[in-house]
């Protein structure tokens, strides 16, 4: 009895010890510490920590109106982003598993924008956004390409909505593409021998089968979008007029800008919070949909 | 085949294992020379922000050791622009401290005035051009050596005037209008307007306001302790006028103009004035080498005395850290930047700075059309300082803000001035 | 046989809209491609037109100012030994919390999960307090060991999710055979894995290669400099060097691309190999 707990107790250290220590000094202790943070005053570089209380909370949550802005971006932009990435990522995974010639090649170009990182693919579709777009626009007259991108809030929130889905899409479909495969060819040629159409086919077989697809995809999708950052900064840095400011943006700003670190740290704490407990909202709602398969 | 897949990770798990081996044991080898604390050697850290020098750091790094035996450089660069703040705080708070960095002046100062060791005991500072004496200084004392000088104005295209057929140089806010107008009616953009960036419309264009107060130390105390006010102060109401000029006759969509299209626009002649600083003369020069170009003030009235100056300041200062191992050695290479013969070799032809020092000499060769204009202002004392440095920190980003959704339309006059404050009030220590 | 059967009108017509959309994904790499070979003025004065003149020299100035090879050897060394140790110790935690789904695992799971959505600037500071405490700061290993932590959460969360969809009775079958945990997981477990194996490590991988936040902060020594670091020294307080960056910058996503075509014939294996297992 008590070799067998022993043994137990070693094989629950061999399998899940390494992960969980390098977890527990990475993101963990930092966290925690960022907790404590989160109720002091630090500016992020004196030897002065003084402790204030729930002080930071309060302001935020009171007379803060730009995190209450940011905030509301990150939600508009969370919902719009993830909707469109993950219809784009499925339909392109839905065509690519049909017997297409170009199928291999194309999957690897709905792929490749995830090669380029964060920081620098921004940058570039600035630059897209700026030149190319103007330029497509003086050449063809097609009034889209003359709007005046990133340049207010409408182009601003469209311009990173669609950097985001280019991005995001081919990642998906990799995910979508594997869940489609492992459906059963069995079910789906009894379907067509049933008489079944196409379309009854993706409604009633394919879809319900992707399920548990679609959680993993929607769930990246919602902490991809919402700890948005690198892309928000290159790309508008939050402008015009902090009209496009990601929660995150506003974070790093306010520790790193304003030199106010602790008030950073507490709009951190608050955010994850939040986000926390939407995105086990989430998984608990799309969990209950899955199929067992 | 399956034997064979995990005969190859296991292969190259175990190579991977080896080369980290590797790798962390010649680290060790580096940190222990460089602390190795035989007195032998010592270390400098240098960790700053001006990616355009970095290749001449490096080459200032092999003269500056071979000339001084015993003490090495090590000069680390931060690129990307805006996260040289963040990677000092990362810096500091890991408790490797560089032995000299970079503080900008009067906010940033303030910040960082705990970590920083007096240097008004220092053989330059004597030798400081007035104009970069006030932002370093906190309690009388000077806790830095200013990088450079740089100065900023509308930068003109000389050509395209001659064209519109203006002969004067405008001082006068009238006079700026006319010549505006002249340029329109010849079919020219006069302006084109980068306010796409904070920095630009933030700092730089928000400044002049500021500037011009009788006294405009006294005016930012009173802005924090609530005796003055953005609305009904005379200068801001005088500055509007010319903010609302720079938009009347600038280019088509402001808010989408970055930095690079603004200067791409104006390096091929596409508008004839945009508010810029010396340090485009590269960027110009890349585009259109030998432009015919210079700079104009920025008035905000019709007196025309008051009016003809450039705005020039300190970006950047060089400090040394309080708790630094090797002050002198760090102190010594200070000094030696500035008085030496190299040194101010290396400051006026490689860095292509505008000196801070009176005994430092740039020629226009070195220092392009910009830069030139700019020491020629200088040298006339027709200069206005830098305030936007003693702005709260991070405020210019939200002014940024504020003044773009005036130019969309988004807020008047009144809510901008009300939305100015707001932030002040907000920022303000 | 079946593939010539079902090669139809509709799925020609699929076929072309599909290469059409592909197209319009390729847009931001012709950027990319003919504005690296341009010069500085020609870029920013001619951004979407096809180059005048090729500068090649681009590419070699961009390939010695960022000493490629020693960024690109350091690039990789991260990028492999982060990706094989994240893979080997997430899979195993993983399949211990399926399998094992005491009250403990579940919590730890949970916790996983949770620390997804922490966003990195809001610990990277008491981050590289710790890192230092740890002496993990200026070192590769030290950036392994970062990467570890940062990546297990979402590995593991995706080998979860696999596991649970692989049937019990062949574990269940090798234990009565006689063989022990260990043998059960590496000999009939880690096989079956394939498909996710090859998933995580190409995400791993694309995400590990082009950090540039991290490897910013920990690595201080020029010549550990990563490739988005020297991609970046570009990238100055007002200029950005277009001309040199944009070399830099497909240089840097070369070999990924290269890594990603040579792994696609292992996706598809594996994924037919999920199906007829399926």
């Amino acid at each position: 009895m008590n070799r067998k707990k022993s043994s137990e107790l070693l094989s629950q250290l061999v399998f899940v010890g390494p992960s969980t220590v390098f977890f527990l000094i990475i993101i963990v202790t930092p966290f925690l510490l960022g907790l404590y943070y989160s109720f002091t005053n630090w500016n992020g570089i004196s030897g002065e920590v003084s402790w204030v209380g729930i002080d930071n909370f309060k302001q935020i949550i009171t007379k803060d109106p730009d995190f209450g802005r940011a905030f509301w971006f990150t939600i508009r932009f969370t919902v719009v982003g993830i909707i469109l990435a993950n219809v784009l990522g499925f339909f392109l995974a839905y065509f690519l598993t049909k017997p297409l010639k170009t199928r291999n090649i194309l999957r690897t170009i709905f792929f490749m924008p995830n090669v380029i990182g964060g920081l620098l693919l921004g940058f570039i579709w600035q630059f897209i956004f700026v030149k190319g777009f103007s330029a497509v626009g003086a050449a063809t007259g097609w009034s889209f390409f003359n709007l005046p991108w990133l340049g207010d809030e409408t182009t601003g929130f469209w311009g990173i909505i669609i950097v985001f889905i280019w991005q995001t899409a081919g990642y998906l479909m990799v995910i979508y593409i594997s869940s489609i495969n492992n459906i059963p060819k069995d079910i789906m040629e009894a379907a067509e021998i049933d008489g079944a159409n196409k379309l009854q086919i993706l409604k009633s077989i394919i879809m319900p089968l992707v399920m548990p697809a679609v959680t993993v995809c929607l769930f990246l999708a919602i902490s991809w979008s919402f700890k948005m950052f690198d892309l928000n900064l290159s790309l508008t840095k939050g402008g015009p007029f902090r009209s496009t400011e990601s929660v995150a943006l506003n974070i790093y700003n306010e520790a790193f800008q304003n030199d106010r670190y602790g008030l950073g740290t507490a709009k951190a704490i608050i955010f994850f919070v939040v986000v926390a407990v939407i995105t086990s909202l989430q998984v608990k709602f799309t969990k209950s949909k899955e199929v067992e398969s | 085949m399956k034997k064979r897949t995990k005969i190859s990770l296991a292969s190259m798990l175990a190579l991977s294992v080896v080369l980290a081996g590797c790798g962390s044991k010649s680290d060790n080898n580096a940190t222990g020379t460089e602390t190795g604390g035989t007195g032998e050697t010592k270390t400098v850290h240098i960790f700053q922000f001006k990616v355009e020098i970095a290749e001449a750091l490096n080459k200032l790094k092999k003269d500056y050791e071979a000339s001084h035996p015993g003490v090495k450089l090590d000069i680390q660069t931060v690129g990307g622009g805006s996260d040289y703040g963040a990677a000092l705080k990362a810096k500091f708070a890991s408790g490797e401290e560089p032995d000299i960095f970079n503080v900008g002046g009067y906010t940033d100062l303030n910040t960082w005035e705990p970590k920083l060791e007096d240097l008004s005991d220092q053989k330059w500072v004597s030798d400081m051009v007035d104009v970069s004496k006030d932002q370093i200084t906190k309690d009388g004392k000077i806790y830095g050596q200013p990088m450079n000088l740089e100065g900023y104005g509308f930068v003109y295209n000389k050509d395209l005037f001659k064209k519109a057929g203006i002969t004067e140089v405008p001082t006068t806010l009238t006079a700026l209008e006319a010549a505006a107008k002249k340029l329109q009616d010849a079919g020219i953009t006069p302006f084109v307007n980068g306010y796409q960036e904070g920095w630009i419309i933030g700092q730089h264009t928000l400044n002049v306001p500021f500037v011009h107060q009788k006294d405009p130390g006294a005016y930012i105390q009173g802005l924090n302790d609530g005796t003055q006010k953005f609305a009904g102060n005379a200068q801001m109401e005088e500055f509007m006028k010319l903010f609302d000029l720079t938009l009347k006759y600038g280019n088509k969509n402001p808010l989408t103009t970055d930095y690079n299209t603004e200067m791409t626009m104006f390096a091929n002649g596409q508008a004839a004035m945009t508010q810029q600083g010396n340090w485009t003369q590269g960027q110009i020069d890349g585009i259109t080498p030998n432009m015919n170009i210079g700079m104009l003030p920025m008035p905000i009235n019709d007196d025309a005395k008051e009016n003809d100056k450039l705005l020039v300041g300190v970006p950047n200062n060089w400090v040394v850290t309080k708790d630094s191992k090797v002050k002198a050695e760090a102190k010594e290479f200070l000094e030696w930047l500035v008085t030496s013969d190299q040194g101010k070799q290396y400051i006026t032809k490689e860095f292509k700075f505008i000196p801070a020092f009176k005994s430092i000499n740039a020629t226009e060769e070195d220092l392009g059309a910009l830069g030139a204009e700019v020491v020629k202002y200088s040298k006339e004392d027709k200069l206005l300082s830098w305030q936007f440095a003693r702005f709260p920190g991070g405020a210019w980003n939200e002014f940024a803000g504020s003044m773009q959704a005036y130019i969309a339309g988004k807020s008047d006059k009144e809510k901008l001035f009300a939305d100015l404050q707001k932030t002040w009030d907000n920022l303000k220590k | 046989m079946e593939a010539s059967k079902n090669y139809r009108w509709s799925t020609l017509l699929t076929e072309v809209v599909m290469i059409l959309v592909g197209l319009v994904f390729l847009v931001p790499f012709y950027f990319l491609f003919v504005n690296s070979v341009k010069t500085f003025g020609d870029l920013l004065s001619n951004s979407a037109s096809w180059p005048k003149s090729f500068e090649w020299h681009n590419y070699s100035r961009a390939w010695s100012l960022t000493k490629f090879p020693s960024a690109f050897g350091n690039s990789l060394i991260i990028t492999v030994i982060s990706n094989l140790l994240l893979a080997l110790f997430s899979s195993m935690a993983a399949y211990r919390m399926v399998r094992h789904d005491t009250r403990y695992n579940r919590f730890l799971f949970t916790i996983f999960v949770a620390a997804m959505v922490i966003p990195f600037q809001s610990i990277m500071i008491p981050l590289v307090k710790v890192t230092s405490w740890l002496e993990l700061n200026d070192s590769i290993p030290g950036l392994i060991v970062c990467y570890l932590g940062f990546g297990v959460p979402l590995t593991v969360f995706l080998f979860h999710g696999f596991i649970k969809s692989i049937p019990l009775e062949i574990e269940e079958a090798a234990r009565v055979d006689g063989t022990n945990i260990y043998g059960t997981f590496f000999r009939i477990v880690l096989p079956l894995m394939k498909p996710m194996f090859v998933t995580v490590i190409i995400l791993n991988t694309l995400w590990i290669w082009n950090d540039y936040l991290l490897p910013s902060l920990m690595l201080q020594s020029p010549s550990l400099q990563t490739i988005p670091i020297a991609t970046f020294a570009f990238f100055g307080q007002f200029m950005k060097q277009w001309d040199l960056a944009l070399p830099a910058l497909a240089l840097g996503i070369l070999p990924v691309i290269i890594f990603f075509l040579s792994m696609q014939k292992y996706i598809v294996e594996g994924i037919t190999q999920g199906a007829v297992k399926g």
